[in-house]
């Protein structure tokens, strides 16, 4: 049974993970505010926002009715994810308000360091559990792969032409590998932690990465409409869609996102006008709920074998 | 995965006027018309239910996203 006040038992979990910093508080500070930049307070208010960083604790609980066990985990790979949060502010070196922005790429690449070890710390914490020394292990090592895969996907995203960018499977790929991996990690710890076997496992992975897909596009839609990948000249699934039409509106986004040389002179409200009326945010629309319509279909399988998905459903509400 | 049905119907309802009123007044009429997959057809009625794909602007469509940015 999950216990009123989830996130506080979390934030004292991460407050744990960072006590080797206790003594120099300059940097406690800046860890601390690298994490509550990627979720102020740890999390959210729930009636606006769903609870993220709490899936691995909600997964295990669905399948053992139990938590505790995943806690230590649940906290370690917050600190995974804002470093990588981090890392790559860095390397898009494209947010004013990031970290490195403000502070620098040295102290941020020292900060994002920093995370990455104590969250590795973080997972031995699992023995004080009673979680054996194996399923530690495999833990560790599949949440590191989860992570190697995920560099990938960015040395691909970093390294590839723009004229490489412009093919959905391609696109869909990679986001997969950059993105809706930490949803799909997420479920992975907490599904090993309550101790599932691999088919079950494999269940909840298939519906972490889903949800992760679906919040991506979901995410991709924002950024054109708020015109943040706009400015950025950022190709996303919206742009990619459009960047299939045949004639001037395939002129357009090619001189916009791909020449930058704005030949059309297209204000980024003239270019989000277009992918809208070209049905490009409604294509991306639809692959969202194809996403989520998985990923439910993944819970009412899961629902069949008894597993309680209550907690589960708020994410694709 | 890429679906060239599904870019198919997105684009002829947003290039043709008269097939984007027959699917504002009846969707399933036009999506018979498509190769698509059963998963597809009910992720298009559900997004036309919830976001009124054909009617909506930008502002109404970015209202309708969920607020919440993952861990992105």
């Amino acid at each position: 049974m999950l216990p009123d006040g989830l996130d506080g038992i979390l934030r004292n979990e991460v407050e744990i993970l960072l006590a080797p910093l206790s003594d120099n508080m300059s940097f406690c500070d800046l860890v601390k505010e690298v994490l509550n930049k990627t979720n102020p307070d740890l999390i959210k208010d729930t009636t606006r926002y769903k609870p993220w960083p709490l899936l691995p604790l909600l997964v295990c609980d669905a399948i053992c009715g139990n938590w505790e066990q995943a806690l230590p985990a649940t906290a370690a790979l917050q600190l995974l994810r804002s470093a990588a949060d981090v890392f790559d502010d860095i390397e898009d070196a494209d947010n004013t308000e990031s970290v490195p922005a403000k502070y620098g790429i040295a102290l941020a690449a020292n900060t994002a360091s920093v995370l990455v070890v104590l969250a590795e710390k973080g997972f031995t914490r699992l023995k004080d559990w009673g979680v054996t020394s194996d399923t530690v292990v495999k833990l560790i090592d599949t949440v590191n792969s989860y992570y190697a895969q995920a560099c990938t996907g960015q040395h691909l995203d970093l390294s590839q032409a723009p004229e490489e960018a412009t093919q959905e499977d391609a696109y869909l790929k990679l986001i997969g590998m950059k993105s809706a991996f930490a949803a799909e990690c997420a479920c992975y710890a907490g599904a090993l932690l309550a101790g599932a076997d691999q088919g079950l496992i494999n269940l909840f992975t298939t519906f972490g990465c889903n949800l992760g897909m679906a919040a991506q596009i979901a995410n991709d839609i924002r950024g054109i409409t708020g015109l943040k990948d706009i400015n950025n000249r950022k190709i996303t699934l919206p742009v990619i869609f459009a960047l299939g039409q045949a004639g001037q509106v395939h002129e357009l986004l090619n001189s916009a996102f791909l020449k930058n040389d704005n030949k059309f002179v297209s204000s980024p409200r003239q270019i989000k006008d277009l992918l809208v009326n070209t049905g490009a945010i409604q294509y991306a629309t639809i692959k969202m709920e194809i996403y989520k319509q998985q990923a439910m279909g993944v819970l009412n399988e899961l629902e069949r074998t008894e597993i309680n998905i209550e907690q589960l459903r708020q994410f694709l509400d | 995965m890429e679906s060239q049905a599904l870019q198919e119907l997105v684009r002829k309802i947003f290039s043709d006027e008269e097939t984007k009123s027959q699917f504002a007044a009846n969707p399933e009429s036009v999506l018979s018309k498509f190769s698509l997959t059963e998963c597809e057809k009910e992720a298009i009625l559900r997004a036309q239910t919830k976001f009124g794909l054909t009617n909506s602007d930008s502002l109404q469509l970015s209202a309708a996203m969920p607020l919440d940015d993952f861990w992105l």
